[in-house]
């Protein structure tokens, strides 16, 4: 046993001791970071707003245009008649027209205007009648492309809005909660846009409402 | 015992040496020196700079002796002390906080001194020096010149375009200057020398390269503002011509074998071209109107003389897209195409927005044509349509009053600058022309292809300040008119009736009002 000298012997204890204070805050890092994690799995996320029905029962039904490209002819958009429930609120019925946008036509007359799997986020009116609407980047990653295209798209949105709902002046497009230069590179998004029935099958000045 | 106390002695020389190393590091990191002019009101200081680990550095003694400015040299506190009429700065070695009235400011970089020399970093000059002379310093991120307080520099652009015989370089400045061409043969370089100083450049140097011309750098590191321009055995004659008031430049380098064919520059274009061209009649450059070399045609009847052709998408950005075929090389080989018809047709100068796979935003397209006074600008799209058996293609203009009603409104006239996106409007109607014209002859030339005019919000045509349309041909998502769109007989076929409907529109325009 005499064969160790002291100073080793001294080394080896203060190495163990640091080797113990160094594990001890390991594990307690570990610990916190792992508390962290499931407090943070726990708690909702404080910035999705609860989902609340877009109208209730109680609502009266109105007839709405919903713009659609349709299958054969020269024009941009057609219009295709569809319902929805007239809700107090102004944003329910923008939901509920932008919804009908992104589902799709009813019939085979009509072809679908936005590109599949485009969810509608978020939106937004000013108090000057700007319509803010915010879709997933779908909308912009999924879209074939073209001129046209993009164009029956973006007014498919503006136009079956600003057609129905007389409150509204303007839509302003965002993608993926951000500003985008143009959809598909082709439409300048940078700019609320107004409507444009000359692209469609329908007279100027036959509002609804 | 004693082992330990070697070990520890060891460890400490070595712990000591790093330390050392560290302290030293930024000393040792040099660069070989260069100079710096620094542009005073009435002259002209040069330093000598270093570059000491990625940061430039300037002579502190050369600026304050070359400012005639008085100061203290303290090599035993290892300070430096500048001073002006009631103000002071004090600088210590190594340290990067300089105390300028007694208040310290901080640099990003130490101040140092080595060899019996003060190095200070450029930021000294806003930081420290402007303090104590009450003059502004001024420096363009990255830039290798100050200008001091009222200063007043030409700001320089630089274009490179390759043309049919020629490579032409396109110097603008923001205030008039002259040039002076020089020519070295031997050693394959052309100077052109600005007068009078200073020039500041936009770019230091041109990323351009093609058979005629190696290189384009501008430098003004011995206080004479030049660009040089390094060119191949290829070229034959420089020829310069000066436009509009001595603030636009063209630099023509002319190849060999063609030279002599290539037409001589003539300086006075027709009375037709100026008047046609709205944009000239602002009075900005009525007296001398640029020469285009290559664009006056023998009848001199030609309105439009450059033409910006834009080949749709590019790069990451493919378009749409159809089993064999992309949009993005479609529109890229119809533009060459194209640019050969109207080069060979008309004679005129035409300029593709890319001649590669590159990707482009819209205002960079625009740009284009703007920078280079484009009298028209096209760009070309391939359509796809959701409709199978659709066989439409379209000619764009932008929408009517586009943007115009949603700035009008917020800002109620007063307005110093046109926005960007609102250079569309002067030129709207006789996009509308140059369309309707189109969609007729390409309607009569290709049998069975629809070309309707429509308007739409078309990003790449917001901005542009001449006549512009976009044409969307043919459906990728139709077998037929794919297959119409990737045979070179059908590309070179749209590609001339295109021409020959631009030709039809160049006769003589009609002064609008």
């Amino acid at each position: 046993m005499n064969t160790i000298p002291r100073h080793l012997k001294i080394g080896v204890v203060l190495i163990a001791i640091a080797g113990i204070i160094s594990a001890g805050y390991f594990v307690g890092v570990v610990g916190r970071i792992r508390s962290m994690v499931r407090e943070q799995e726990t708690t909702s996320n404080p910035f999705v707003a609860p989902t609340a029905p877009l109208f209730s029962s109680a609502d009266p039904p109105a007839d709405v245009k919903i713009f659609f490209p349709p299958g054969s002819g020269m024009s941009i958009l057609s219009a295709e008649h569809r319902t929805i429930f007239k809700s107090g609120e102004l944003s329910n019925r923008v939901k509920q027209i932008l919804q009908i946008v992104v589902d799709g036509p009813m019939t085979k007359e009509f072809l679908p205007a936005v590109p599949k799997d485009t969810k509608l986020q978020e939106v937004f009116i000013s108090n000057d009648g700007v319509l803010f609407v915010d879709f997933s980047s779908a909308l912009s990653v999924n879209h074939p492309g073209g001129m046209i295209n993009e164009q029956a798209t973006i007014y498919s949105i503006v136009d079956s809005i600003l057609y129905n709902l007389p409150e509204i002046h303007q839509v302003k497009i965002l993608i993926g909660g951000t500003e985008q230069e143009t959809l598909a590179g082709h439409c300048l998004l940078l700019l609320p846009l107004e409507m444009d029935l000359s692209i469609t099958s329908e007279e100027e000045g036959t509002h609804a409402n | 015992m004693k082992g330990i106390f070697r070990t520890t002695v060891l460890i400490a020389i070595l712990l000591a040496g790093i330390t050392a190393a560290l302290f030293l590091h930024p000393l040792m990191i040099r660069a070989a020196d260069s100079d710096l002019p620094i542009y005073l009101e009435d002259s002209t200081i040069l330093l000598k700079t270093q570059t000491v680990k990625g940061v430039l550095y300037l002579p502190l003694a050369d600026i304050v002796k070359n400012l005639s400015l008085p100061y203290t040299n303290d090599t035993s506190q290892e300070a430096f002390t500048v001073r002006g009429s009631n103000s002071q700065v004090v600088m210590t070695r190594n340290s990067a906080s300089i105390s300028v009235n007694n208040q310290v400011t901080q640099l990003s970089s130490p101040v140092l001194h080595d060899n019996g020399t003060w190095l200070v970093p450029m930021e000294f000059l806003q930081l420290g020096l402007s303090r104590v002379t009450a003059t502004e310093f001024r420096r363009r991120a990255g830039a290798p010149r100050v200008f001091a307080g009222g200063v007043k520099a030409a700001e320089l652009t630089m274009i490179s375009q390759t043309q049919a015989a020629l490579t032409r370089l396109t110097l603008r400045t923001s205030t008039p200057v002259t040039l002076q061409l020089k020519r070295e043969t031997a050693q394959h370089r052309a100077i052109l020398v600005f007068a009078p100083k200073p020039v500041d450049p936009v770019r230091e140097n041109l990323d351009f390269k093609d058979r005629l011309v190696q290189s384009i750098n501008f430098n003004d590191s011995d206080g004479s503002p030049k660009v040089i321009v390094e060119v191949s055995d290829d070229v034959s004659d420089v020829r310069m011509l000066s436009a509009d008031e001595n603030r636009v430049h063209f630099v023509d380098f002319l190849r060999k074998t063609e030279a002599t064919q290539a037409a001589p520059p003539q300086a006075a274009p027709g009375p037709a071209a100026s008047a046609a061209d709205p944009r000239r009649q602002d009075g900005a450059s009525t007296t001398a109107t640029p020469a285009r070399t290559v664009s006056t045609s023998t009848t001199g009847t030609i309105g439009i003389r450059v033409i910006v052709i834009d080949p749709g998408h590019g790069g990451t950005d493919s378009g749409v897209s159809a089993m064999d075929g992309l949009e993005k090389d479609l529109t890229l080989a119809i533009a060459r195409k194209l640019r050969t018809t109207l080069q060979s047709q008309l004679g005129a100068t035409v300029l593709l927005t890319r001649d590669s796979d590159v990707p482009l935003t819209s205002e960079a397209r625009a740009a284009v044509a703007n920078n280079n006074r484009a009298d028209l600008f096209v760009s070309l799209h391939i359509g796809y349509s959701a409709n199978k058996s659709d066989l439409s293609s379209s000619v764009y203009v932008i929408q009517e009053n586009f943007a115009a009603a949603e700035l009008a409104t917020k800002e109620k006239g007063q307005r110093l600058f046109l926005p960007w996106y609102l250079g569309y409007a002067k030129n709207r109607p006789l996009s509308m022309k140059v369309a309707g014209i189109l969609s007729e002859e390409l309607g009569k030339s290709l049998p069975g292809w629809t070309f309707p005019v429509r308007s739409g919000p078309v990003a790449v045509l917001a901005s542009t300040t001449m006549p512009a349309i976009l044409i969307e041909v043919g459906n990728l998502n139709n077998p037929a008119s794919t297959q119409a769109l990737l045979d070179a007989a059908f590309q070179t076929r749209f590609s001339a009736t295109v021409a020959g409907a631009i030709e039809r529109l160049s006769a003589p325009r009609q002064p609008d009002k």
